[in-house]
């Protein structure tokens, strides 16, 4: 186990800011440089559920069910000349807080919890989208740099309120 | 042609006058995407009235599973029984009219109402009331008339469906011969289908009738709309106007359409032997020449579809999803989509399967989302007060197709699927459900 120290602290703050940096400016190719090559990256679904039946995620779904193939095929695809649904692109702002790091289970990986906000328009429409989630991520050093390993993403909807999820949290 | 300006309409002139444009002229009246008092309309004639999908049966497995559903704006509880039959109830308490389920899904005996404590059995039957004869005096309240109300529920192979309409004809009436087509998705395995997970569900703003119209009969759009998925390599097909010469079938409330040169061995090698034996001659026939059924609709806003994906490692995949339209108001729907396997299929291929579902259809699939680009689009210009008044035009094959003539399936079929037989069928029947001089 690495200890979370107050320089690794700050450090893995800095890559939560610059990761979602990078996703609001659509440097997609630049982000995926910074998730691991066997990165996770997972949004399962949500149900309501009664209190006494736990949280109502889904297990082995996913609005997203990732892996580092997955990505770059959605990124490529996002870059063609016909990714209608992202041409002319959404505006978005991912507002990233509540970072909360400890130590992963292997040397050198950290577990880190934060808070997203994405708030998307689109066009000249007046009305906007916001999805709120709660991310599970488990951060490793990789020759010296922080890397992505894993992305779980729990979402505060169980309806997803936006037309398609063309966008990463 | 000219455009004259919008008259002062009520929404049956309109609808008469959209009526007999399309059945003229094959020309649509874009007003029928956007307009308030149409919607209005078709809930009370078309949602109230026609068989509506609301759950597989492997959704609620055991006895007291529920699912809440919903037909427009109506939620029902898809509940299964101690005795294993499954009911529809109207998730609406007798006494205020609280909904006494307010999960989405779970497993419960009892529906406790949260109001005043009004308790329903899982069937429907009121059991409790509190301070019953203090509240109601001595002859209390005939609990045995005030259950929750049960909604009609008839199912076919797996698909349970509800009906508002007590007049209502059984479904496998109205479903007529469409199950010829209907088999060819749900048949392809004796051990039957199931839903992995939930309905992926997400509300957007467009109109509920371009999804089916879209599903029905909409080939044509994939070799431009979808050309990026083709593009980066993620369909295992060599061009993205793959769907072109692949037939089209009409049959009572269905249509859909099939990709050519795609036979099912290579995509379910090994559900082949299963899909000749549960299978009659004359899909025998159609799978002989090499076609898969792809898209299709079920009036009016449950679509199907089978599609192919690729994910690295292994041969190339295909996935089952099932969706519903469901209307939110004239320009708002929201999506459910199902994605279904079938039980015996081995555990890789389902993964694959599944993650090449997840990739291109659902919230973040790719195809889907320039589908959902295109409709809000639609919906939007369509509000306009000239737009009301503009023919779209469905006339693709009109004058120069003529139906098969050796096809195997019930109904009438066309050699090929770049044409809109499909969605002029889909609006002629939405016509007849919602003009009032043809009901
Ligand atoms: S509203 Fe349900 S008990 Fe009164
Ligand atoms: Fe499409």
């Amino acid at each position: 186990m690495t200890a979370v120290t107050e320089p690794i602290h700050r450090e893995i703050e800095a890559f939560l800011y610059r990761e979602a940096e990078l996703l609001d400016a659509r440097q997609y190719h630049d982000w995926l440089a910074l998730l691991s090559e066997d990165v996770q990256y997972e949004l399962p679904q949500r149900v309501t559920r009664e209190r006494s039946q736990g949280e109502g995620i889904l297990d082995g779904t996913g609005h997203f069910l990732e892996n580092q193939w997955s990505l770059r095929k959605r990124i490529e695809r996002l870059a063609t000349e016909y990714a209608w649904a992202e041409d002319p692109p959404s505006r978005t702002r991912h507002f990233v807080t509540n970072i909360r790091v400890s130590p992963g289970e292997q040397q050198d990986e950290f577990l880190v919890r934060s808070n997203v906000l994405v708030y998307r328009t689109r066009g000249d429409d007046p009305t906007y989208d916001i999805l709120s989630a709660e991310r599970y991520d488990v951060l490793r050093r990789v020759e010296g740099s922080l890397r992505l390993a894993r992305r779980r993403v729990l979402l505060d909807h169980s309806i997803v309120l936006t037309r398609n999820l063309a966008i990463f949290l | 042609m000219t455009v004259t300006a919008q008259r002062v309409q009520g929404p049956e002139e309109y609808l008469a006058a959209a009526q007999e444009k399309f059945l003229q002229r094959a020309y649509l009246l874009a007003g029928l995407f956007s307009d308030p008092e149409i919607f209005r309309l078709e809930k009370e004639r078309i949602y109230a009235r026609a068989w509506h999908f609301v759950a597989h049966e492997s959704e609620i497995p055991r006895p007291g599973d529920y699912v809440v559903r919903y037909v427009a704006d109506d939620p029902l509880i898809i509940v299964r029984t101690e005795s294993g039959e499954i009911r529809a109830l109207y998730n609406m308490c007798r006494h205020r009219g609280m909904q006494v389920c307010r999960a989405e899904a779970g497993n419960a005996a009892f529906f406790r109402c949260p109001y005043h404590g009004w308790t329903y059995k899982n069937t429907g039957e009121l059991i409790g009331v509190p301070f019953h004869r203090e509240v109601y005096g001595t002859e209390g309240l005939q609990r045995g008339e005030w259950p929750l109300i049960s909604v009609r529920l008839e199912s076919y192979e797996g698909l349970l469906f509800v009906n508002l309409d007590p007049e209502a004809v059984p479904l496998r009436e109205y479903l007529g011969e469409a199950t010829f087509y209907l088999d060819f998705y749900l048949k392809k395995s004796t051990a039957g289908l199931e839903v992995r997970g939930a309905p992926d569900r997400w509300i957007f703003p467009a109109n509920w009738k371009l999804g089916a119209d879209n599903f029905i009969g909409d080939a044509y759009h994939t070799a431009f709309t979808h050309r990026s998925t083709v593009e980066v390599g993620i369909l295992p097909v060599p061009d993205a106007n793959f769907h072109k010469d692949g037939p089209q079938a009409i049959v009572g409330p269905w249509a859909g359409g099939y990709v050519p040169n795609l036979p099912y061995a290579a995509l379910y090698p090994h559900l082949i032997g299963a899909m000749r034996a549960n299978l009659t001659p004359a899909h025998h026939a159609i799978m002989d020449h090499d076609l898969w059924q792809s898209h299709s609709t079920l009036f009016p806003n449950l679509s199907f579809l089978n599609a192919p994906g690729i994910m690295p490692g292994t041969p190339p995949v295909a996935y089952f999803t099932i969706r519903v339209w469901r209307p939110l108001g004239p320009d708002r729907m929201e999506i459910w989509s199902w994605y279904l396997v079938e039980r015996d299929a081995p555990e890789e291929w389902k993964e694959a399967s599944y993650r090449a579902y997840v990739l291109q259809f659902g919230t973040s699939g790719t195809l889907e989302q320039d589908d959902t680009e295109n409709w809000s689009s639609i919906t939007k210009v369509a509000k306009g007060q000239l737009a009301r008044t503009i023919p779209l035009n469905y006339r693709m094959g009109l004058d120069h197709l003529q139906p098969l003539t050796d096809w195997p399936g019930p109904g009438q079929a066309y050699p090929v699927d770049y044409t809109e037989y499909a969605q002029r069928h889909f609006w002629t029947t939405y016509f007849e459900w919602m003009c009032s001089n043809s009901r």
